[in-house]
């Protein structure tokens, strides 16, 4: 499914990722954990194609980052659900069209959308504030619209970074049980965060990753 | 049905920055309406001398004591040519008597006149087509070279003043047309750039969850589109309020008014030419940004 292979990544004469080899199956839950400046967000950029690789190959679900259009890239973002860690919420639109805009794009009918949109939002149980806008919300609210707008379009892949940043443990909790229940349905899900609170107490595979390097995996 | 959602963006974003979007509509708005003033002036100018030929002829003076057969052999070959459309020969007795005529409040000017001064001449009436100031000349010049044409007369001067005026009004109406069309686009692509600039986050957010460029593109072709109609329409609703309450006002008082031709038919593309100018303007927007 995401196959990195000696992946190097180069900032302005600085390493961010170096010789990265790794492989996620399908239906997967992997964790990359490690310090901030480590190089989570940018392994999660080459993931979703923002970059390319300065040297190595990178395979997403068939798509060959060295190989793949520009304007193919949209229709390779279209497998994945991003839960982007700035949020990027519209704020001058209501909950309902932030989390339908990622069906808008595909080209979905209005009719199609309200139930999916629905359906999204009540699993992450903000049904409720599908009229409200982002920033009447809290951040935990705000992180669960995120999740709605990641999920409601059935992808492949879900790639969260730093999916419950500032929140408090209770509703990092319930972010992370949001997550499982994706994962449960067969959704790849790729998590990158420094809380290592999140995989303590799941069987599943972590790879961390330390000043560009993956120094070690490991189950959590 | 529901509106497209690029459709809907698009409406949304001309409410949402008004100000910008009115400033655009009204430059718009100006601009084809200074274009449909100075096409008026140029389209009532052209059809003022299409009236021409009715006006205009071109005279050709006879040597005098021509036999009668040789002045048909010359009324002939005129009418023969292309520019021509029709010749009328006048006796140089109907000359005298129209000359009397004319000059009836002064009969001592033919006192002591025993015979007929004037020759027999043709009023030569040309083709709309003909009426350019090389075609004339060179129909006079050959007049000239016929046998039994003593002189010719057309008036030289007011066919090259007119011929000049039509030339340099075109010329005036095209160059106008040019830069204020460009101005057009310019404000529009302004415009479009200034919002896009705006929204970058909002586009980058599409752009990261799947939006092709067409998706992305599409409500601020679809805005250039409104902003230049509304333009357009603007412009078509000054264009006949101008007519209406200063043109025909003024004929009222002024006879010469009364003579200007409204176009209106003409005026109905305006919305059309700005929704194209505005979709020129955003689509050269779009197409120089990076994104």
């Amino acid at each position: 499914m995401i196959q990195f292979e000696d992946v190097t990544k180069d900032y302005d004469n600085q390493t961010a990722l170096r010789n990265i080899n790794f492989f996620i199956d399908k239906g997967e839950m992997v964790f990359f954990t490690g310090p901030s400046g480590s190089g989570k967000t940018t392994l999660l950029r080459l993931i979703y194609m923002a970059e390319k690789p300065d040297r190595g190959r990178i395979s997403i679900a068939g798509w060959e980052a060295d190989s793949v259009k520009e304007s193919s890239i949209p229709f390779l973002r279209r497998h994945i659900g991003i839960v982007f860690q700035d949020f990027r919420l519209l704020t001058h639109r209501t909950i309902f069209d932030n989390v339908a805009i990622a069906l808008r794009i595909r080209g979905m009918r209005e009719r199609e959308i309200k139930p999916k949109v629905y359906d999204a939002l009540k699993t992450v149980y903000l049904r409720h504030k599908s009229d409200s806008y982002p920033l009447k919300l809290s951040g935990g609210e705000q992180q669960r619209v995120v999740i709605a707008r990641a999920i409601v379009a059935d992808p492949t892949v879900i790639l969260a970074d730093e999916p419950t940043g500032n929140l408090d443990p209770d509703t990092a909790y319930g972010i992370m049980k949001a997550f499982k229940t994706i994962n449960a349905k067969g959704t790849t899900v790729v998590i990158a965060t420094h809380n290592r609170e999140l995989f303590r107490d799941t069987v599943r595979r972590v790879l961390h990753l330390d000043t560009g390097n993956l120094v070690s995996e490991d189950l959590g | 049905m529901p509106l497209p959602y690029t459709v809907r963006l698009a409406v949304q974003s001309l409410f949402k920055e008004p100000w910008v979007n009115l400033l655009s509509i009204l430059t718009i708005g100006v601009g084809l309406f200074i274009i449909s003033l100075a096409f008026l002036i140029v389209y009532n100018f052209d059809m003022a001398t299409r009236k021409l030929p009715d006006k205009f002829s071109l005279n050709v003076y006879l040597d005098h004591n021509l036999s009668q057969e040789r002045v048909r052999n010359i009324v002939g070959a005129f009418r023969e040519k292309d520019a021509v459309y029709s010749v009328r020969h006048i006796p140089k007795q109907d000359a005298l008597e129209e000359l009397k005529n004319m000059l009836k409040d002064s009969p001592f000017v033919f006192e002591g006149l025993d015979d007929n001064p004037l020759p027999d001449s043709l009023e030569i009436k040309l083709k709309e087509k003909a009426l350019g100031l090389e075609t004339v000349r060179a129909l006079a010049n050959e007049a000239l070279n016929i046998q039994g044409v003593n002189e010719v007369d057309y008036g030289e001067k007011f066919l090259s003043t007119i011929h000049n005026l039509k030339r340099g009004l075109h010329s005036f109406g095209a160059i106008l047309i040019v830069i204020l069309s460009a101005g057009i686009i310019f404000v529009c692509y302004s415009t479009v750039k200034i919002l896009f600039y705006r929204k970058m986050d909002e586009i980058e957010t599409y752009k990261l969850l799947g939006a092709t460029k067409g998706f992305i593109r599409s409500p601020f072709l679809i805005e250039g589109f409104l902003i230049g109609a509304t333009g357009g329409i603007l412009s078509l609703l000054g264009v006949n309020a101008f007519y209406y309450l200063s043109v025909l006002k003024l004929s009222l008082s002024i006879p010469l008014f009364s003579s200007i031709i409204f176009p209106a038919q003409f005026f109905l593309w305006l919305p059309v030419i700005g929704m194209f100018l505005g979709i020129s303007g955003a689509g050269v927007a779009l197409g120089r940004m990076k994104y």
